[in-house]
């Protein structure tokens, strides 16, 4: 792998075999990407692309059917850590416990992984509610603490699956520049999905564009807005004017999709 | 007069006297009806014995099975023996059952192979009715406490090792995701997702159990049996004492309530984590 790179994916391709009629599907084809350390690089396409296949296969939840993918590793922390679409918090664990779990998962004892966790607890914001259940906690706090605990294992990369998407608009935009001041004081590489155009803009350095099934990169835009951004740069013309070339690529994508899902009853439905 | 004010027409209509009427939801409006039923029921019973309708000695009454009580549990104390004898086979068979049944059901939910294995044999053990056991299970344990502490486990075990088999496949995709993700090792997946998530069955389990049990334990001191409450209502019928007979049931019973009621108040504290309440 080339240097300073943190990911290397070469010629991903993702197969399925559907159960019931046993037809061959082409979720993911012909996917390079290359993400340089400490760049923030988003996903976006449309819905049933593969781009949150794509994430799991980087995750190493599920193997490729074909291809390579290499990630640096780290010397001290772990490759990589996944922030889930739902936080997926235990219910059964306590804030802390739950943010901890990634060190006690190492084989880290459970007090000096409380320890451990603590800084990334202030860091997200939720100092104080250490001891609270999820349950108690909005969907925007317990999605900090999913980032905290991603966090906490210090991994080269770090995995967001649409984060942001079960919360409402106001929530959502607010965590969209928390991620923003978490991600420049971690200082880590972030491979983030979604498929909120602006979201994917406000956040990225770079935009990779994925078409419909089967998903390939179709363009890779870099956002060349100055940093840090406030969340009013969303209503600037050369942010307006990403969002447009965006949109217009993901919009030829969306035709044939719903052909598609026509022809397939059970098909997802387009964002 | 509808027209004018509808409003006010309506809720003069409705309480014409002006008292305002609050309906408190819930607990003592149930807790009402509830004593109002036995107000009703146990007058009328008292009553209909009483008047010679029914004879004492099919239906007893509630004068003579309280009568009965003071007697038995009061004066002379005979009933004591019987309940200890109950409670004992009670909790050793009801406590051998969860010992046995709960970690027989996790391995069931975690290992596919051992559940085809097992899975005819149980099935035909669930199927057969326990009570056709009783003569087999006489002729193995002889007729101690061995015996009846079996019958009492064959009957709570199932319900146990079913339920408990049931909440080990509710653990949830997304949480045994995320151990995967962090590399959970086996046990602390099961640790940290599968016995948590299966935590509220297992109460679950064991309130089915306790019902079951109370079961075994009638059925276990029906056969072969010179003390406990099931010998106690069996012997008292073949003697024609209906009080007794009633006594032992409402014994028996109140029992169950009790600690049915008991493990229901630790179910609801979990009750938040169970995936329908997120």
């Amino acid at each position: 792998m080339d240097m300073g790179l943190a990911l290397q994916a070469r010629d991903v391709r993702m197969e399925y075999v559907d159960q019931a009629t046993g037809d061959r599907l082409l979720a993911i084809d012909r996917v390079d990407i290359d993400i340089a350390e400490g760049q923030f690089v988003s996903i976006v396409g449309p819905s049933g692309c593969g781009k949150s296949t794509f994430l799991k296969i980087v995750n190493g939840l599920f193997p490729a059917t074909a291809g390579t993918i290499e990630i640096r590793q780290s010397p001290k922390g772990v490759a990589h850590a996944m922030v889930f679409q739902d936080s997926s918090l235990f219910p059964w664990y306590d804030i802390v416990d739950n943010v901890a779990y990634g060190l006690v998962c190492q084989g880290v004892p459970r007090k000096e992984a409380q320890r451990r966790a603590q800084p990334l607890i202030d860091l997200v914001s939720l100092t104080g509610f250490e001891g609270k259940f999820p349950y108690q906690l909005s969907g925007g706090m317990q999605q900090r603490a999913n980032l905290a605990r991603a966090l906490t294992v210090d991994p080269e990369i770090l995995l967001m699956d649409e984060p942001f998407a079960a919360l409402d608009a106001q929530t959502r935009e607010l965590m969209q520049a928390e991620l923003l001041r978490i991600w420049n004081e971690a200082n880590k590489t972030v491979l983030f999905i979604t498929h909120q155009i602006d979201e994917a803009i406000y956040l990225s350095d770079r935009v990779l564009v994925m078409s419909a099934r089967p998903g390939r990169i179709l363009a890779d835009i870099t956002i060349d807005l100055r940093r840090p951004r406030k969340l009013e740069i969303k209503r600037t013309p050369e942010f307006i004017a990403y969002a447009d070339q965006i949109w217009g690529l993901i919009s030829t994508q969306l035709k044939p999709h719903i052909h598609d899902k026509a022809a397939h009853p059970g098909g997802e439905a387009v964002a | 007069m509808t027209v004018a004010s509808p409003d006010l027409t309506r809720t003069r209509s409705q309480h014409p006297d002006g008292s305002r009427r609050i309906r408190v939801p819930g607990i003592p409006e149930r807790l009402k009806y509830g004593l109002l039923g036995f107000l009703v029921v146990l007058p009328l019973w008292e009553a209909v014995v009483r008047l010679g309708l029914v004879k004492r000695v099919t239906l007893s009454s509630p004068s003579l099975i309280l009568e009965a009580a003071w007697e038995d549990l009061i004066i002379n104390g005979t009933l004591w023996p019987h309940i200890f004898q109950s409670s004992q086979q009670f909790f050793l068979g009801l406590g051998l059952a969860l010992i046995t049944g709960v970690p027989l059901g996790l391995a069931l939910g975690l290992f596919r192979r051992l559940n085809y294995f097992l899975d005819p044999w149980l099935s035909a053990i669930y199927a057969t009715p326990t009570i056709a056991l009783v003569p087999l299970i006489i002729l193995i344990l002889g007729l101690g406490l061995e015996s009846k502490v079996f019958i009492v486990w064959l009957e709570a075990i199932f319900v146990i090792v079913v339920t408990t088999m049931v909440g080990v496949r509710a653990a949830e995709a997304r949480y045994l995701d995320l151990a995967k993700s962090f590399r959970a090792s086996r046990w602390l997946t099961f640790r940290s997702v599968i016995l948590p998530s299966s935590f509220p069955y297992i109460l679950t389990a064991l309130r089915l159990g306790v019902t079951r049990a109370l079961v075994g334990v009638v059925v276990a001191e029906f056969f072969a049996a010179n003390k406990g409450l099931g010998f106690f209502i069996n012997f008292s019928g073949t003697t024609l004492r209906t009080d007794r007979v009633m006594l032992g049931v409402i014994l028996l019973g109140l029992l169950g309530v009790v600690l049915g009621e008991g493990v229901r108040r630790i179910e609801r504290r979990y009750e938040k984590w169970r995936p329908e309440f997120r």
